[in-house]
């Protein structure tokens, strides 16, 4: 056989047609894979049930407005959680279960976020609904309430005794944690949205319940907890209220009692107090019946504390005080702890061992209580408490209340879901939709379906201290916006697809497609799985086609 | 992360690989990286399935199924005809662990001797698991197929190619797979700029028929491999100069590579294997550092 020419070879079959037009083997499939939106863990620690992937998602995006829009719609004060929440988020991050790193630094990146978008107008409210609502008190709940109802439409005015707004905000916390120009900055943004806010107004007496219920279609009460609970020792009357001492040093008027202070009792008010006292330069001494295991303050402040060289006198009881020419002399029991009490937390019992300690100061500390007297006995309990629902409604129909005036001392995140909450029960009762999110969060991402494999792995960045000539400047600086991307690529984006390529990447199949986000063409997805075990954050399940079928 | 890899796709959906074919991915990265200016020779093996019943055809290049034993001196051909013609079109030889380290291991010798200007690339999926799971020479020793049962399990260590490669002085050989996506993308764009002689790429592939595993694990059993050191991530320049690539970030134990895949129960049952294992895989992952260091002391790194 000659082969000289191309026509002397024999033919051979050549395939020309694609796969892809009749090999659908997607018919093969038993599961298919489906992108999901689950909760993250961040999401349930946050007492506001911020969804913390998807705005890490829009920042890495460069989608900044969106980002700002869907933290709003659940805690309208970024730049003010962003630095003194203390971040149950990040307690519940995955990470440090599934690699033993440290978890993401979610607070950091808020503050960089409410930072950034802190010239952002709020959004536009809803059209007018006629009604008139009155908020009494302008700390994180009044704050809160007065945003979202405006946002709702409603008219609303704030009520504030004080000469300026923020309540504990502006009041309590000292500026090196939270600066004051940053409260007073989205105080205005808050006027721009159309609410009224009245500075010098009080309760009781420049102003009436019965006059607010009488001109109001709604009024919601967050005065907090301003008052000092009284200790019951011989000479109590000697004692400084250390939140007292907190409001004045915030309106700049810092008096030192003398080189050597204490303050008794060991929770974030006390906290501040003894950091205060330090940046003022005194020594000072913290009293505390129990020990560091115990005591109530956020782990980060007394560490905070320590670092400012506070120092803490454990199990010391002060019994009496008594005051002589070169100051007050202090005396004080040595305790021991015994079984656990009601708190779950181990009980201080007297030793019977005194001694004598002298200070020039003694600030007391040991938790606020709120002001009663504006309401009418109907609304209170036996016990001498307001009687409130979990939204906040009262005994009176017209009035909600919200904040520590409720519960007693907590936290500003505890406030501010406190005042939407409020918000949105007040919102109902006018005969509106509930519009703003209250849902119930479902089980969040477990670590084990995570797979931390392909995020970046490097030391959590944190907002770094700095330091300040004034020791009234903040005390830490904001992150980068490098340093915020950085910190971004550690998390795990536990049930939320933030783009991320894994499963396109690892597609055997050449199955996904990729539109913004992945596209799983389920003609020929053959149902391996491996999108759904490579995901970062399990953002993906499988579903029995059975179920698709019989659907 | 953010994956250097990309968009563009060579392989069109609707192969008939199996569910979670390491294979099929294998292939799919390469030609992220080769570009459709590129032609494949396939000799027996799962590909010649995989591609497609006549008259379909998966790949977006020409793809020529050729006999068993002669994919490299195929490929020489197809590279001297397209030379001919004017063309600077890639031609990869594309076969599998039996087509390279037992039947085909002539022509391939041949061609890396005559350094063809080819690109070699062996997809090791550790037996011949087209034709229903036998052994071949890269099966490795403890391992269960259909001609090593449970009660006679691979008796031998699995073939070092690359040793062989090396030997042949070819200007680029590396190991890869595809639970490393960067790093075998990058080899292949190495192995696509070496264009002038031979370049031989040795992917890792999961076969999870063959493995007797889930899907689901194929990524998570070629990531276990290079982490335990089993499957240490290298390349080669002309047979000398070694550079490891993936410097394994975490400790894993064989065990838990071989726990994954039901092909190594037997090892179970054979504490002395899995320890002679232990320490052939310490052995040569401490040989390869060595050259490592080697390589890094003369570039004066």
């Amino acid at each position: 056989m000659s082969l000289e020419h191309v026509d002397d070879y024999p033919e051979i079959p050549v395939s020309l047609a694609s796969t892809r037009t009749m090999l659908k083997t997607g018919a093969w499939r038993s599961v298919r894979p489906v992108l999901t939106e689950r909760t993250a863990p961040c999401t349930t620690g946050c007492p506001a049930g911020l969804g913390v992937p998807a705005y890490l998602d829009d920042i890495t995006a460069g989608r900044l407005d969106r980002a700002f829009l869907s933290l709003t719609a659940r805690n309208p004060f970024p730049r003010i959680t962003g630095r003194v929440c203390p971040h149950l988020c990040e307690d519940g991050c995955n990470l440090p279960i599934r690699t033993g790193d440290a978890a993401v630094s979610i607070r950091s990146i808020e503050r960089w976020l409410g930072d950034q978008t802190a010239d952002v107008a709020h959004p536009q409210p809803n059209p007018p609904t006629g009604k008139h609502v009155a908020v009494v008190g302008s700390g994180p709940a009044g704050l809160s309430a007065a945003y979202y109802l405006r946002r709702s439409g409603h008219e609303v005015t704030v009520y504030e005794r004080r000469a300026e707004a923020g309540g504990v905000l502006r009041y309590g916390i000292p500026d090196y944690r939270l600066p004051a120009p940053i409260v007073a900055s989205e105080v205005a943004r808050l006027r721009n949205m159309g609410i009224d806010i009245r500075t010098g107004v009080a309760l009781g007496a420049d102003v009436t319940l019965a006059d607010l219920e009488a001109t109001h279609a709604a009024v919601f009460i967050a005065t907090g907890a301003w008052q000092e609970r009284p200790l019951e020792i011989d000479g109590a009357e000697l004692l400084e209220s250390g939140l007292a001492f907190l409001e004045s040093v915030n309106q700049g008027e810092a008096r030192v009692p003398g080189p050597h202070c204490a303050v008794i009792g060991a929770g974030n008010t006390a906290m501040d107090v003894a950091r205060v006292l330090r940046r003022l330069g005194a020594d000072v001494t913290v009293l505390y019946r129990r020990t560091a295991a115990e005591m109530p303050a956020i782990r980060e402040e007394y560490e905070e504390a320590l670092g400012d060289g506070v120092t803490f006198e454990w199990l010391t009881n002060p019994t009496a005080i008594d005051k002589n020419p070169a100051g007050l002399t202090v005396t004080v029991e040595t305790m021991r702890l015994g079984e656990p009490d009601e708190s779950g937390r181990r009980r201080p019992i007297p030793t019977g061992e005194t001694r004598d300690v002298r200070f020039d100061g003694v600030f007391a500390a040991t938790g606020e209580t709120a002001d009663l007297s504006p309401f009418p006995p109907f609304m209170q309990t036996r016990a001498g408490n307001l009687d409130v629902r979990p939204d906040g409604a009262t005994r009176d129909p017209l009035v909600f209340v919200g904040g520590d005036l409720a519960t007693g001392p907590a936290t500003v995140i505890d406030a501010i879901v406190a005042g939407r909450r409020a918000a949105r029960a007040i919102d109902h009762q006018l005969g509106f939709d509930a519009r703003w999110p209250m849902d119930e969060l479902s089980e969040p991402v477990a670590a084990a379906e995570t797979n931390p494999t392909y995020i970046t792995r490097r030391a959590r960045t944190d907002s770094p201290p700095v330091a300040t000539v004034d020791p009234f400047d903040e005390e830490t600086r904001t992150l980068t916006t490098g340093e915020v991307l950085g910190e971004i690529e550690r998390c795990m984006s536990c049930g939320h697809c933030n783009a991320c390529r894994t499963c396109f990447v690892f597609c055997p199949d050449g199955a996904i497609t990729w539109d913004e986000g992945p596209v799983i063409d389920h003609e020929f997805c053959k149902g391996c799985g491996i999108c759904v075990v490579e995901c970062p954050g399990h953002a993906m399940i499988l579903i029995n086609e059975r179920e698709v079928s019989h659907a | 992360m953010r994956w250097a890899v990309p968009e563009a796709e060579f392989m069109d959906p609707g192969t008939l690989g199996c569910q979670g074919c390491g294979g099929a991915l294998s292939m799919r990265m390469v030609l992220k990286e080769v570009g459709d200016d590129a032609a494949a020779v396939l000799p027996a093996c799962c590909w010649s399935i995989i591609d497609g019943p006549w008259p379909l055809h998966s790949l977006n290049i020409p793809v020529l199924h050729t006999a068993f034993e002669t994919a490299a001196v195929v490929a020489t051909g197809i590279k001297a005809a397209k030379r001919h013609q004017g063309k600077d079109t890639t031609v990869i030889a594309w076969a599998g662990d039996g087509g390279t380290f037992d039947i085909g291991l002539q022509a391939l010798s041949g061609a890396a001797e005559r350094n063809e200007d080819i690109l070699y690339v062996c997809y090791d999926n550790e037996a011949y698991m087209n034709t229903g799971i036998q052994r071949s020479s890269a099966t490795p020793v403890g391992t269960w197929t259909t001609t090593t049962p449970d009660e006679r399990p691979e008796p031998r260590p699995k073939k070092d190619i690359m040793a062989i490669m090396a030997a042949h002085r070819i200007p680029y050989a590396a190991t890869a797979t595809s639970a490393y996506p960067d790093d075998l993308a990058r080899k292949v764009r190495t192995a696509v700029a070496a264009r002038g002689g031979m370049r031989f790429l040795h992917v890792l592939s999961a076969c999870p028929p063959g493995w007797k595993m889930p899907a689901d694990q194929a990524i998570e059993a070629m990531r276990r491999a290079v982490l335990s050191k089993v499957f240490p991530l290298y390349e080669l320049r002309n047979g000398r100069d070694l550079t490891i690539t993936v410097w394994p970030d975490r400790e894993v134990a064989i065990e838990e590579y071989f726990e994954l895949q039901g092909r190594f129960a037997p090892l179970e049952h054979e504490p002395q294997t899995v320890e002679q294992i232990r320490s052939d895989v310490a052995e040569r992952w401490q040989a390869l550092v060595d050259r490592h260091e080697r390589t890094m002391a003369l570039a004066g790194a």
